[in-house]
């Protein structure tokens, strides 16, 4: 059986007709990683006897002649820092390593409901901190595209699952562009949705402000399908909004999306922006062009204080999230003993040893700009310059409907090259961060070349498509339309 | 908007003892220089004009929402999973060393 070949329509067509059964391609697809994933290095976890049972549940109801749904039976890869109910989630670090989850997430209870399969839990960078996955307490996860290369972060594993192959689609978390960039190094597509969306309740926190949970695909079609499954208001989740997402986003209208004026901010096409990237995103823009949208030039003037805004306000956030973890609470930590210690020595201990170098400098700098004196200079100015990036994508919305951008100003970086400048890997960001702190949904779609297939030897690129609040159906249709172009 | 000292080894060690961390004295260097550098960024927000402006708070700036302070009861089903990873139990509380 070919997996290749699968989106989530096509199996879905399968599927119904008897082609094959759902159990048959989640053994396909274990076989394929047993032989795919050393060399990758995608999956923490692997779920085998959940995914047949869920797999042989899908079976049944369509022997027996049931309704099943779009994302009945598709095989799916989860970030490891999304709870499912008695499984370990470590959220890529050591201080929880032992952590058994309690509950299931909303958006694993969603696909469950949906009959979807669970393959496993993904690498990421530690608690979504970094953007190649090298940050990752566990393993390495090498990018399919080119395995000397990083497969982007901090949702690597779940961006390399799907271009590999390994899985139909997976979910990632997107905090400033932890789906979007490792979906652009790939060569895959990754939507980080409205701030609101979709539900948080079961996700490890990082940046409570800026999280959301994402899907990865092999076409906007499928992120489609994926999204419109894991969006909703939750009561648990008391920043979820009640949105009605209709029709439009699985079956956007060609003669809607031709009316859509797209925006092409001219900060977003920095200097260091690589020749490959502006050569690609300019044949998208063209193709976009082609399809009969409008190009508009715009500007977004506070885009270059996105990077210093984001890295006060997150760190701040992730100092105040990560204080739960103890070694005390959810795991404890291999290698520390608590005899005679005290518990203040102990959460020293626990924390010290539990958490990795990217961890620890993150909870300091957030300590230090919440801290007494310092407060007022750090976090209360940098939430007035977020007010004022949200602005200016307001105000360019009153011209545009959808803004047009880069994803990543390089495309996949080799292993070692960043870590040992954290302010470099930081600005690996800089295009992608604007929007969470905006709180916008944002697409980003490979770039591709002119008989429409990527070409396996090329490093790929990703183009962003930026929508109004709530307005997925804008992005995702766009997105449909260009793949196929 | 005043200048920021430069980040010293002992506010290093404060802030440590605020999240219960320790370091080495080689951690402690690297640190002065990686915040150095990241706090040094920073000062080009001083340049942002931001005279009444009101600051974000969260996510969005939609309206707060409420439910009635009822009990809903004992709705968490699987406290098993969660005793059962405490380090050290008894009578189904999590046991730790004495606090003062």
């Amino acid at each position: 059986m070919d997996l290749t070949h699968f989106t989530i329509k096509k199996f879905n067509e399968g599927l119904k007709s008897g082609e094959f059964k759902a159990l048959d391609v989640t053994q396909q697809f274990f076989k394929y990683i047993d032989e795919r994933d050393d060399e990758i290095g995608s999956f923490l976890n692997l779920l085998k006897d959940e995914a047949a049972r869920q797999a042989e549940e899908v079976d049944i109801k369509i022997a027996k002649g049931e309704e099943v749904g779009m994302m009945a039976g598709v095989p799916m890869a989860i970030k490891d820092n999304m709870l499912i109910d008695g499984s370990i989630a470590t959220a890529g670090s050591k201080i929880l390593e032992n952590y058994r989850c309690a509950y299931d997430a909303t958006v694993i209870k969603k696909l469950k409901s949906a009959g979807a399969v669970i393959l496993g839990k993904t690498n990421l960078d530690e608690f979504a901190m970094g953007s190649s996955t090298e940050n990752s307490a566990y393993k390495k996860t090498r990018n399919p595209a080119d395995v000397t290369r990083v497969p982007g972060g901090s949702s690597g594993g779940s961006a390399a699952a799907v271009a590999a192959h390994m899985a139909l689609g997976a979910l990632g978390s997107d905090t400033g562009g932890s789906i979007r960039q490792p979906a652009a190094f790939c060569g895959v597509v990754g939507m980080k949705p409205t701030y609101g969306a979709v539900s948080r309740y079961g996700l490890i926190a990082m940046a409570s402000s800026l999280d959301q949970i994402g899907p990865f695909a092999k076409s906007a079609a499928d992120a489609a399908i994926i999204f419109k499954m894991i969006a909703g208001r939750d009561d648990n989740d008391a920043t979820s909004v009640a949105m009605n997402y209709d029709d439009e986003l699985l079956n956007p209208d060609l003669e809607k999306i031709k009316n859509l004026t797209v925006g092409v901010p001219s900060e977003y096409f920095v200097d260091g922006l690589e020749l490959e990237v502006r050569r690609g995103v300019d044949e998208a823009i063209q193709k976009i062009k082609s399809l009969g949208l409008k190009i508009k030039n715009i500007s977004l003037p506070h885009s270059k204080h996105a990077l210093s805004c984001y890295y006060i306000i997150m760190p701040a956030e992730v100092s105040s999230n990560l204080a739960r973890l103890d070694g005390i609470r959810y795991s404890p930590v291999t290698g520390v003993s608590r005899k005679d210690l005290s518990l203040l020595e102990l959460y020293k201990k626990n924390k010290s040893f539990g958490f990795g170098p990217e961890a620890k400098r993150r909870i300091i700098l957030g300590t230090y700009v919440l801290s007494s004196g310092y407060y007022d200079a750090y976090y209360t100015k940098a939430q007035k310059v977020r007010a004022l990036i949200k602005n200016d994508f307001e105000q360019a919305f009153k011209e545009v409907d959808v803004i047009l951008t880069p994803t990543t100003p390089t495309r996949a970086f080799k292993f070692g090259e960043k870590t040992n400048d954290p302010l470099a890997m930081y600005l690996s960001d800089i295009l992608t961060i604007p929007v969470n702190l905006a709180g916008l949904p944002a697409l980003s779609m490979p770039v591709l070349n002119e008989a429409n297939k990527h070409k396996p030897t090329e490093l790929p690129v990703g183009f962003q498509l930026i929508g109004r609040h709530f307005r997925e159906a804008d992005i995702l249709g766009l997105g449909q339309f260009y793949e196929r172009i | 908007m005043y200048v920021m000292a430069p980040i010293t080894k002992k506010a290093i060690e404060h802030l440590a003892n605020l999240s219960r961390l320790e370091f080495s004295n080689a951690e402690k260097d690297k640190f002065v220089a990686d915040l150095g550098n990241i706090l040094n960024y920073f000062q080009e927000l001083e340049a942002v004009n931001t005279d009444n402006v009101l600051p974000m708070t969260g996510g969005t700036s939609s309206r707060n929402i409420f439910r009635e302070d009822e009990f809903l009861g004992d709705s968490f089903k699987n406290k098993k999973n969660i005793i059962e990873s405490f380090p050290e139990e008894d009578r189904g509380y999590n046991k730790v060393p004495p606090i003062f």
